[in-house]
């Protein structure tokens, strides 16, 4: 059975959203996030003899992962409902196209964006880092759990990338049924619930109501566990992250975006447009 | 091909694979890897005053979690799934919660009993306790409970019966006290680490705990010590046994058949008591659940059973 | 063949929020519009006009009735590739220009590269936009979006053109050209179905005329059927009479001037024989004129028909179109 979506159509309307977010000016953040780091690791230099590379990399990674939220759910939610109010879907859907195609083509568009985002954060992070490292007295450098220029921290930015697929799907599965308010208050309230998926799992080391138990372990598998993306720390303390947890947990976001996209084209296919 | 609505049921069954796929995913993955988080968490900030301004106007939810957490690291290593040394975070994380809400009467409370609990059971930490709850006390100068808990951790964790009976005092001459710390007080002071003593505050607590999570710690604690009275007149009724040229090896049947039981003695609990053949030594059944014991005083400590 | 067809077309929306109650915007509705005509669709604003072209685009979906557009379904791709639509009052992205726009709608029909380039270029001299190409549409007055909003609808050469108030927001230059470019469609042999509630745009555009008045269908055909079957009257003016003139034959007299009136006659005379009998030795007669239904009558006479006797009655008749 075709499912009557065309990579072309997707992709044009995916090019069409970075093209919007480029002229929005959205990747100016990268540019507050260059200037945030380097500020910062300059002041903490001052303050904190060799651990600086240590709070650097937090930082950075913590930036990256805020920026990226930010992004993923003003924009998210904005893509969908901002054709709806300002009608601009009216033109849009009289084109040989359905309306799967625009949700898809929505998500790939803002996916695409957050990746450009995300690599090029990345890769200030490791300017500002080996700047660190080759100003940094070799005496130090014993105390590190990890190096500076670590190329697991790509490992690390790759599952942010992940995570902000998830929370862009949500975004955008939540503005397919509800207006732009209620979208953005769900959203955001879902993806602080995300972050706390492992406390939900672990509900049964302090209730010992057994159905409470299982309903926080059926909470835990069906809300989107975002906790499960965020390997800073590992990372940061120079542990290591396998291969196979990275896999899993990147299949997992997969198939979870796919879920929400999914019910957000059914809602939405089903939608009057006022 | 026509576009326009989906069709529900189809889509919402394929909708449900791709979320059953997630979750099965997610089953193996954390089966494969240990990925029970929260604990293991850095207190990178550990202090309540930077974490409060981090916080904005949530600081009690910030608070609560907090607490959780402490929750889970003393859950998570009371059923054995995490080593003693990860109790090292119990008194930052409880720190910062009543940090960001120095009301907190639970975390005081019940933290002060965790952070009590002697090793391998909890961490064996009651000066930390006691500084919890002097901060407690200092945020909440007329809770009373606060300073009777101060006098639970030097009783039952640095084993301290005077410094322990002159708390209880102390908390008994405060506004609202409990009735019954005045009697406390003296019989610590009286008859300190025996097992009468324990018994009065656990009885007391059993029965005047005001939540019910400290009413049924008491009544177990309580069991735990009916077992101990259980097991020593067990290692008795042995010993007269052996002394009395009783067969070895000793088995119970064999001490029910002689007459000195009337059946298999069993804790309150109900696991059969394990007894040592050839010492006549009785210990817990392994899996018995009310393990572990607290440890008792060495016994020149002890007044001498039966006088 | 018939360009659109629609069948018992109707739609509710549930209106109020703790007691939603359906309000029907579009009565049952079945008409027909065959290849080749420019078909207008008029009556005055919330009359359900947007509705019927939101459900024949698939924007929302009928309460009951079905439709097909070329013979097809709704919401079917090849249909969409052979169909334009202007959307009321459009918006398009103001982060684009005009050709950035063209060219997205453009690739989404599958032109590429220099095709597309040349087909985008031409449309914007067409509807004469051609000099602000480069220009976001940001800055784009509200005529001139509406100018690219039929640029757009023509990107694909569509044989069926929906356009919904296309003369709205528009000076007297833009309705001139919009309605040139209305006709040079007629004669390249495309069928355009306009919404409008602007007769004199329908009067000189039109082959058929359907009207709606509060989600009613009240009047369908071509304009010849609806307007000029009957002459109402004759108007006839005389000069240089003596007196009033006065008949059982006269409807209506007007004094114009000293010994100068207008009469309007019954429709059953010989005007010729009316005019002579009326001027008599010292009259003169100036003009006779037929008077008929003009657009205008048909429609305010609607409205007010359905303003007097349509208190909302359910839709239970249907909402025929009467037989061309």
């Amino acid at each position: 059975m075709s499912l009557g979506v065309s990579a072309g159509t997707v992709g044009r309307i995916a090019a069409n959203v970075f093209k919007e977010s480029v002229r929005d000016k959205v990747l100016y953040s990268v540019v507050l996030f260059a200037i945030l780091l380097i500020s910062a690791s300059y002041i903490l230099g001052e303050l904190s003899a060799g651990q600086e590379i240590k709070i650097v990399k937090d930082l950075g990674l913590a930036a990256i992962s805020l920026f990226g939220h930010f992004i993923a759910i003003f924009i998210g939610i904005g893509l969908v409902s901002k054709e709806m109010e300002r009608r601009s879907i009216y033109a849009l859907l009289a084109k040989p196209m359905s309306r799967t195609e625009l949700v898809l083509g929505k998500f790939v568009g803002l996916l695409a964006t957050l990746t450009v985002n995300v690599l090029v954060m990345s890769a200030a992070l490791f300017i500002v880092l080996a700047i660190s490292d080759a100003v940094t007295d070799p005496f130090f450098k014993k105390a590190w759990e990890a190096p500076a220029v670590d190329p697991a921290l790509l490992t690390a930015t790759g599952l942010i990338l992940v995570q902000l697929g998830v929370v862009t799907a949500i975004a955008i599965f939540f503005s397919t049924f509800t207006s732009p308010v209620l979208a953005a208050a769900f959203t955001v309230g879902l993806v602080i619930v995300g972050h706390f998926g492992a406390d939900l799992k672990n509900f049964e080391q302090i209730v010992d109501s057994k159905p409470l138990a299982w309903m926080a372990r059926g909470l835990y598998y069906i809300l989107p566990n975002l906790a499960s993306f965020d390997v800073k720390l590992q990372v940061v303390h120079g542990q290591p992250v396998t291969a196979g947890y990275v896999a899993m947990t990147t299949g997992y976001g997969a198939l979870y975006v796919a879920t929400l996209l999914t019910l957000a084209s059914l809602f939405f296919s089903r939608r009057d447009f006022k | 091909m026509t576009a326009g609505r989906l069709p529900a049921v189809p889509v919402l069954v394929a909708a449900a694979v791709l979320l059953a796929g997630s979750i099965g995913l997610q089953v193996r993955r954390d089966r494969a890897f240990h990925t029970d988080r929260p604990a293991e968490h850095v207190l990178y900030v550990q202090s309540p005053e930077v974490v409060r301004r981090l916080a904005l106007s949530f600081d009690a939810i910030v608070a609560d979690v907090y607490y959780i957490r402490a929750l889970q690291v003393f859950g998570a290593a009371q059923k054995k799934t995490r080593q003693a040394k990860d109790y090292e975070l119990l008194y930052p994380l409880l720190d910062m919660a009543t940090g960001l809400d120095p009301q907190f009467n639970m975390a005081y409370r019940f933290g002060a009993i965790f952070l009590t609990e002697p090793k391998p059971a909890g961490p064996g930490r009651p000066d930390l306790a006691e500084k919890l709850l002097l901060k407690g006390l200092k945020a909440n100068p007329k809770k009373w409970e606060y300073v009777q808990d101060i006098g639970f951790a030097h009783f039952w964790g640095s084993r301290d019966y005077r410094t322990a009976a002159s708390w209880f005092q102390k908390a008994s001459e405060m506004p609202g006290a409990a009735w019954f710390l005045k009697p406390l007080a003296a019989t610590t002071l009286a008859q300190g680490g025996q097992r009468s003593a324990a018994r009065m505050l656990f009885k007391v607590l059993a029965e005047s705990g005001e939540v019910e999570w400290m009413r049924k710690d008491a009544e177990r604690r309580l069991r735990q010590l009916d077992a101990m009275d259980a097991m020593d007149a067990l290692r008795r009724v042995a010993a007269t046994h052996r002394s009395r040229g009783g067969p070895a090896p000793v088995t119970w049947d064999g001490l029910v058949r002689a007459g000195y039981l009337r059946g298999i003695p069993a804790d309150p609990d109900g696991f059969v008591f394990v007894l040592d053949p050839w010492t006549g030594d009785v210990r817990m059944a392994a899996d018995s659940t009310l393990l572990p014991l607290p440890d008792e005083p060495p016994p020149e400590h002890q007044a001498v059973p039966g006088s | 063949m018939a360009a659109i067809e629609t069948d018992g077309l109707s739609k509710d929306y549930r209106i109020g929020f703790w007691r939603p109650r359906p309000y029907r915007a579009l009565h049952p509705l079945t008409l027909s519009v065959e290849s080749g005509e420019v078909f207008g669709f008029l009556g005055p604003n919330g009359a359900g006009k947007t509705t019927t072209l939101k459900l024949l685009m698939q924007l929302v979906y009928p309460t009951a009735g079905s439709a097909t557009i070329l013979g097809r379904p709704l919401g079917d791709r090849e249909m969409k590739r052979r169909i334009g639509f202007l959307p009321e009052n459009p918006y398009f992205y103001d982060y684009l220009t005009a050709e950035e726009l063209l060219s997205y709608f453009g690739g989404l029909f599958g032109y590429k590269g220099a095709d597309r380039a040349k087909r985008v270029s031409r449309l914007l001299d067409d509807v004469g936009v051609g000099g602000e190409r480069r220009m976001q549409l940001r800055k784009f007055s509200k005529g001139m979006i509406q100018r690219v909003g039929l640029a757009q609808a023509l990107i694909n050469d569509p044989e069926l053109v929906f356009l919904d108030e296309p003369m709205s927001g528009l000076d007297p230059i833009g309705r001139r050209d919009v309605r040139a470019l209305i006709l040079r469609l007629r004669e390249e042999g495309r069928t355009v179905f306009f919404s409008s509630h602007i007769l004199s745009d329908a009067e000189t555009l039109c082959s058929r005329i359907a009207i709606v008045v509060k989600g009613h269908l009240t009047a369908s055909g071509s304009l010849a059927e609806l307007v000029t079957s009957t002459v109402k009257g004759w108007e006839i003016v005389l000069d240089g009479l003596p007196q009033t003139p006065a008949g059982p034959a006269l409807l209506k007299v007007t004094p114009l001037a000293p010994g100068r009136f207008a009469v309007e006659a019954v429709p059953s005379v010989d005007p010729a024989q009316l005019a002579r009998e009326l001027a008599g030795a010292t009259g003169r007669l100036v003009s006779i004129n037929p008077i008929h239904d003009t657009l205008e009558d048909l429609f305010v006479q609607q409205v007010d028909n359905a303003a007097s006797t349509d208190r909302f009655d359910g839709g239970t008749e249907p909402n025929r179109e009467k037989s061309a």
